[in-house]
């Protein structure tokens, strides 16, 4: 959790200060925690978490939106050999109802949320470190408008140590 | 200060090339554009001079710009007889038979063209949909409305935009400078 402090503080300390602002003038912003150091042995596989937090006054489409219009929110990694990856967990999403639709409810994140992958490591893997790249896609509203769907990088060190 | 403003417009203009949107967009000239519509064909803001245009940025992903179309289809029904058009530009990177379906499930009757990046730069960097810029028969812009609205200023928005007397600047400067000569001032005295 400490991990969020320096980034809340960032965020969060201007919002005091700003004056009320129009609409579309702030920004939807998602963040993704620093990932600590992640390590696995040859021929076997780790749980990895992935900590996101959302902006307020904002929320993001779940992985499984309740409409086909609607865009999910994906992670994407790319296998960077030894390191493949398994199985993505995403969270269920919350349903919410919001002014422009209060009729219609919404499966999405808001707040804090996180999405496991598994990486799983070659056999005959050389110990070291390998990078992984990403990213997350996610198309953001408030309670009056959407943004355009918009990508974060996602990016980590994985260390292969030996049995 | 509508004049003063105009002027910075202008000289804005003149060094960026084609007109863009920024800031104060109140009785400012709607730039232009050459769209395709769902059915392929092509359409210019200026082929309706002469009518108050709804001109309304939406997208498919936005649940609030849903909202507002069954609104737009009862305008265009309304006041399409005293001279509005509601046009629905789309910014999906979607299919245009996708964005068909769904304008068609929606029961839009106004035309939808397809959106791009320097239509969205004209007016202004369009990335908060929905976006609805009023504009009167004249092509001046009444005024620009981010977000869900109500259905009732909605409806006011078009009544502004039909009754909306903003003139071209050209024109205005015209009589700004008329108004200015030796002899308009001594006719004035």
């Amino acid at each position: 959790m400490s991990r969020w402090l320096c980034l809340a503080a960032i965020l969060l300390a201007p919002a005091g200060l700003l004056p009320a602002q129009a609409p579309g003038e702030k920004q939807p912003t998602v963040i993704m925690a620093p990932v600590g150091n992640v390590e696995v042995h040859p021929g076997r596989s780790t749980d990895l978490e992935l900590d996101f937090r959302i902006g307020t006054e904002f929320h993001i489409n779940s992985n499984k939106p309740r409409a086909d219009y609607l865009i999910p929110t994906v992670l994407k990694l790319t296998p960077a050999p030894p390191i493949t990856l398994g199985d993505v967990k995403y969270p269920p999403g919350e349903d919410m109802s919001f002014a422009f639709a209060p009729n219609e409810k919404l499966s999405v994140y808001s707040g804090d949320f996180a999405i496991n992958a598994l990486l799983k490591c070659a056999p005959r893997a050389t110990p070291g470190t390998y990078p992984l790249k990403g990213e997350l896609r996610f198309q953001a509203c408030d309670h009056s408008a959407c943004y355009p769907p918009r990508s974060i990088p996602v990016q980590f060190q994985v260390t292969v140590v030996a049995k | 200060m509508g004049m003063i403003q105009a002027g910075k417009y202008l000289v804005r203009t003149r060094k960026h090339g084609p007109i863009k949107l920024a800031g104060d967009v109140h009785g400012v000239k709607a730039p232009d554009f050459d769209l395709r519509t769902l059915d392929g064909s092509k359409v210019k803001l200026s082929d309706f001079r002469g009518k108050a245009v709804l001109l309304n940025f939406w997208a498919t992903w936005c649940p609030p710009c849903k909202v507002e179309m069954p609104w737009f289809v009862d305008l265009q029904n309304k006041y399409g007889k005293d001279g509005l058009v509601v046009l629905g530009v789309a910014m999906d990177d979607s299919e245009a038979s996708k964005i068909a379906a769904f304008a068609h499930e929606m029961g839009v009757n106004y035309p939808v063209l397809l959106g791009n990046d320097q239509v969205s730069d004209d007016y202004g960097n369009v990335q908060y949909l929905p976006t609805t810029f009023y504009i009167d028969r004249n092509g001046m812009v009444v005024d620009k409305m981010a977000g869900l609205l109500s259905r009732q200023e909605i409806e006011q928005q078009v009544q502004k935009a039909l009754q909306s007397t903003y003139k071209p600047v050209a024109e205005s400067r015209r009589a700004a400078v008329a108004a200015a000569t030796p002899a308009a001032k001594d006719a004035a005295q």
